[in-house]
């Protein structure tokens, strides 16, 4: 069986989406990652990768949420589907089983 | 008050960020380009991104920011999203063009004929020429591996000068293919000027040329075989290869393979038999042949041509892949000097793909060639193009007022200036496209007749995909150059002016002056040229020759007339129809040879001119008709030793100066001739340029030498029994040849084929530019008149007699034509200069040309606009000035 891999970007908006729930969508998302992970990132990068993760099948978008703020424009919202969140507790927890291999890594370089 | 308030909504309008947003140039991109279904959702983050932006920063960073912003989303992840589709509303759209385009047309037929008509005979024109400059292109440009294949070709100081020639000697060919490795086959390629009579069964033909090749030609070049091997077709000495057409002269429908030929030329008959059949050779080639023969044949009979001196033949060679033309001219430049003692010649390779077209040298340099009359005939084809466009283009803006009403509805009613653009660009491609269809019809027609004034070929291949591809092409940019400006300037009016009524300013007058200017500009600069052509060619047509070439004939010595000539002679000359006779080594309006090898008295040893050689028999005063204006004629009755006599012309008199030449001896190849008399120049090779020198050498070169036999009929008798007496002589004397003979006048008058050529050109296309020029000046001082005849009426109320008034109208139609001259004058004036240089003989630009043709011009003009002019001046004004 061929599992689709997601690329670290890719895994960074996934979690995104399931962290913000009812309001994930493109400049909520930017934004978040810009203030929680002090990390630039831009737009239409973010606005790519939700279509490419959706054409993926790992979140689905509806539209809604038309705001004064955003010009009476309706927002994208998207939300995990299962396989969405079961790729990335899969990933999760392989990188949790990674991680135990190299305990000794920090103290060997703080020495 | 009123201004206050707009200017109150105006900045409110601009503090508004979602407005900023929209208008930002970005972001109007990105909505061109997104797909819809995604838009909303990225405006909107647009917008509160940038409110984001504005809060925390100020107005103009953050507008940047929007700007960076949405380029960024310009990106394949956005764009690839988009569902390509055909966009059904703009197809039906243009066809509500083309419907309201026909409707237009249809409703002003003068205008959309004087359109249509103009267009097509400039394309028409074009057409052929085009047809014409693609024939020149493609010569020798067939051959499989032409970009290998190169021409050698010689180098010299002479003089001050270094000058150029292809003629090589015999043995230059299989020295080149045995000693250099880059270079994969040379052959020799030889055209021999000689009588040879073919006789295949009961069929006898004679050829006056021979083509002698290497067998490595027929694989060299891509001449189609129908019938044999091209690989051996040549092997053998007595193999011959014949071009189908001839093929069927000798052998009729019988199977020329493998057929039995007798060749005879002077006391030879020699058997050949048929080994290749080629295809008839294309009109595109420089090559020109019926059969070819084997040099193998000439050297098994007569031995190997070693010598380096004697350039006679053309040398052409065929590199290995990946060797240069430069790398390998590098490599034999010296071939000849080590070859020679004391040579100077250094030899080069030129490629055979670019002899047609530049294989014009100056000074050792490759300086155009036919290249050169191709670009100005292609600049031709341009220029009538132009002339039919600036038709288009003024009726189309002078005539715009009809259709503001329809630019204004559309604008109203949300139409893009963009759509008005390419509507009115889709009505002039449809008007091209129309011309172009009578332009394929009448050049159709019309290409035979083209053919036969310009002595070629051409033909339009309407299977092929290299006629369409560049004549679709030519037709859109015909369409977008003649509707560019009327579209741009159309699509440019302001909806709010048509309708507010009144007078709409259409003031373009000024540019559509000029472009009238330009028509006439360039039809009076045709007209100039066709004149200067036309005298010019008169000019040397009427060119003193310097002798007689009316009842004067020359046949080819055949067969037994070699032997028994004397008898052939005194036979002729007591039939009472002949005067006078001499033997030749060539007709008198070829050249034969010529060198720079003769030597005389205190002969400058720096000297290197070309003098022509000529050998003459006896009696070359009386037969040809020349002047002796020194000395006597040659004579073998009376002065037996004038075998070893020479004429000298006036120009080799005035080289060698020589005080009395009677009596000079010139020396020419180991032979000294003695000079018996001076005749007066007469023309022997090109009625273009000045006459050369020419040594006139005695019988002593041997009869061989003389194959030709000029005959002066006695001008009492008529020609025609003239000529059926000496047939019955030359065949009972010589029953094996059939009696062939050329007229001398028709031969001379050959020599300006080129011309004529030239000639038929430029006058049937200044002719063409002028039409098309006057049906837009008809088409456009008939619409200026029809908007002034309100003008018309109100003065003649005020007392303005008709005459004034068309003298008013006529002033305001030719003005620009006037203007036309003034400014193209002096470049018509320095073209033609420029043209004249090329001849040596020619004539003077005389000062009354170009009045002439402005007068021409101007009264071409009158007499189209003038009846429109007087009637518009007798309308009555009651009539005009009914209204409002």
């Amino acid at each position: 069986m061929t599992r689709e891999f997601l690329g670290e970007f890719e895994e960074l908006v996934l979690t995104m989406v399931a962290a913000l729930r009812e309001d994930a969508y493109g400049a909520a998302i930017a934004d978040e990652i810009q203030t929680r992970l002090s990390r630039e990132v831009n737009l239409s990068a973010v606005h790519v990768t939700l279509y490419r993760l959706e054409d993926k099948g790992y979140v689905k978008s509806s539209l809604g949420g038309a705001t004064q703020e955003r010009g009476g424009r309706r927002k994208r919202i998207f939300t995990v589907t299962s396989a969405g969140m079961a790729t990335l507790k899969a990933m999760r927890a392989a990188r949790v089983d990674l991680w135990k291999l190299v305990p000794q890594l920090k103290l060997i370089v703080g020495h | 008050m009123r201004n206050n308030q707009r200017m109150k909504s105006e900045s409110s309008i601009r503090r508004d960020p979602e407005t900023i947003v929209m208008r930002t140039w970005s972001v109007r991109l990105l909505r061109q380009l997104c797909p819809a279904s995604l838009y909303e959702e990225i405006e909107g983050d647009l917008i509160q991104r940038y409110k984001r932006d504005v809060s925390k920063t100020s107005e103009r960073v953050a507008r940047r920011r929007l700007a960076w912003n949405a380029i960024r989303f310009i990106r394949p992840g956005i764009l690839m999203r988009n569902q390509w589709s055909l966009n059904i509303t703009s197809l039906s759209m243009v066809r509500n063009y083309l419907t309201i385009a026909l409707r237009i047309m249809g409703r002003n037929k003068g205008y959309t004929t004087i359109n249509v008509i103009g267009l097509a005979l400039g394309m028409t024109g074009a057409l052929l020429l085009g047809l014409w400059v693609a024939n020149e292109f493609s010569y020798d440009q067939f051959h499989e591996d032409g970009d290998r294949i190169a021409i050698v070709w010689n180098r010299e100081k002479q003089g001050g000068d270094v000058s150029c020639w292809s003629a090589t000697p015999r043995v230059l060919a299989p020295t080149l293919e045995a000693g250099f490795s880059s270079i994969e086959n040379a052959v020799s390629y030889a055209h021999y000027s000689d009588s040879y009579l073919f006789v295949a069964g009961e069929k006898r033909i004679l050829k006056n040329e021979a083509n002698f090749v290497d067998p490595a030609f027929l694989t060299m070049l891509s001449f189609p075989m129908i019938q044999g091997d091209v690989r051996t077709a040549l092997n053998d000495p007595n193999s011959i290869v014949l071009t189908e057409s001839f093929a069927k002269q000798l052998f009729g429908d019988q199977n020329a393979l493998g057929g039995e030929i007798t060749v005879a030329q002077g006391d030879y008959k020699i058997p050949f038999t048929v080994k290749g059949i080629l295809k008839d050779l294309p009109g595109n080639t420089d090559f020109h042949f019926e059969f070819l023969l084997p040099f193998s044949f000439i050297e098994t009979n007569f031995g190997k041509e070693e010598n380096w001196e004697n350039n006679s033949v053309v040398t052409l060679v065929k590199l290995k892949n990946g060797a240069t033309v430069q790398a390998v001219t590098d490599q034999i430049r010296d071939l000849k000097k080590k070859n020679v003692q004391g040579e100077k010649t250094e030899l080069f390779l030129y490629p055979l793909e670019q002899g047609h077209l530049y294989s014009k040298f100056e000074n050792g340099v490759p300086s155009g060639g036919r290249i050169e009359i191709v670009r100005m005939i292609g600049m031709l084809a341009v220029i009538l193009v132009l002339i039919a466009c600036i038709n288009f283009i003024n009726l189309s803006t002078a005539r715009a007022s009809r259709r503001t009403k329809e630019v204004a509805v559309r604008k109203v009613t949300g139409a893009f200036r963009s759509a008005l653009v390419f509507q009115f660009l889709c009505e002039s491609i449809l008007v091209a496209s129309l011309a172009s269809l009578i332009s394929l019809g009448a050049a159709y027609i019309l290409l035979p007749g083209f053919n036969s004034l310009i002595a070629q070929s051409l033909s339009m291949n309407f299977t092929s995909a290299s006629f369409w591809l560049p004549f679709a092409i030519a037709v859109l940019v015909v369409g977008l150059l003649a509707g560019g400006y009327p579209s741009i300037y159309l699509s440019s009016l302001s909806p709010i002016r048509i309708f507010r009524g009144g007078r709409i300013e259409l003031s373009r007058s000024r540019i559509r002056s000029l472009l009238v200017i330009m028509q006439f500009g360039f039809a009076l600069t045709l007209i100039v040229s066709t004149v200067v052509v036309f005298m010019q060619t008169r000019f040397l047509q009427q060119r003193n020759v310097g002798y007689n070439r009316s009842n004067l004939i020359y046949q080819y010595v055949t067969g037994t007339l070699q032997k028994d000539f004397v008898t052939y002679r005194e036979a002729l000359l007591s039939t009472g129809y002949v005067s006078s006779i001499t033997r030749t080594s060539s007709p008198v309006t070829q050249r034969m040879s010529n060198t720079s090898g003769m030597y005389w008295r205190d002969k400058d040893p720096a000297d290197n001119t070309i003098i022509e050689r000529f050998s003459v028999d006896q009696h070359l005063a009386e037969t040809m008709g020349v002047e002796i204006i020194q000395g006597r004629d040659l004579d073998l009755m009376k002065y037996p030793s004038d075998s070893t006599g020479a004429l000298i012309n006036e120009a080799a008199a005035r080289l060698m100066k020589f005080d009395n030449p009677v009596g000079e001896l010139i020396e020419d190849s180991g032979r000294e001739w003695h000079v018996v008399g001076v005749v007066k120049d007469f023309v022997f090779t090109s009625p273009y340029r000045r006459v050369e020198p020419i040594v006139m050498q005695g019988a002593k070169m041997g009869e061989h030498m003389e194959g030709v036999v000029h005959i002066r009929l006695n001008k009492d008798q008529p020609v025609r029994d003239a000529v059926g007496a000496i047939g019955q002589v030359a065949t009972k004397i010589n029953p094996d040849y059939p009696f062939e003979y050329n007229f001398v006048d028709q031969e001379y008058a050959r020599k300006f084929a080129n011309e004529a050529t030239t000639i038929a050109i430029t006058s049937i296309f200044s002719g063409l530019a002028i039409l098309i020029g006057c049906l837009g000046l008809l088409g456009l001082s008939s619409y200026l008149i029809e908007t002034r005849m309100k003008e018309i009426g109100i003065r003649k109320v005020l007392g303005g007699s008709v005459s004034n008034i068309i003298g008013l109208l006529a002033n305001s139609s030719l003005r620009p034509i006037f203007w036309a001259i003034v400014i193209f004058s002096p470049g018509a004036w320095w073209a033609m200069r420029w043209w004249l240089q090329s001849y040596e003989y020619r004539i003077d630009f005389s000062w009354w040309i170009i009045p002439m043709a402005s007068l021409l011009l101007l009264a071409m003009a009158m007499s189209t606009v003038i009846l429109q002019i007087y009637k518009a001046a007798g309308v009555s004004p009651t009539k005009t000035l009914k209204s409002e």
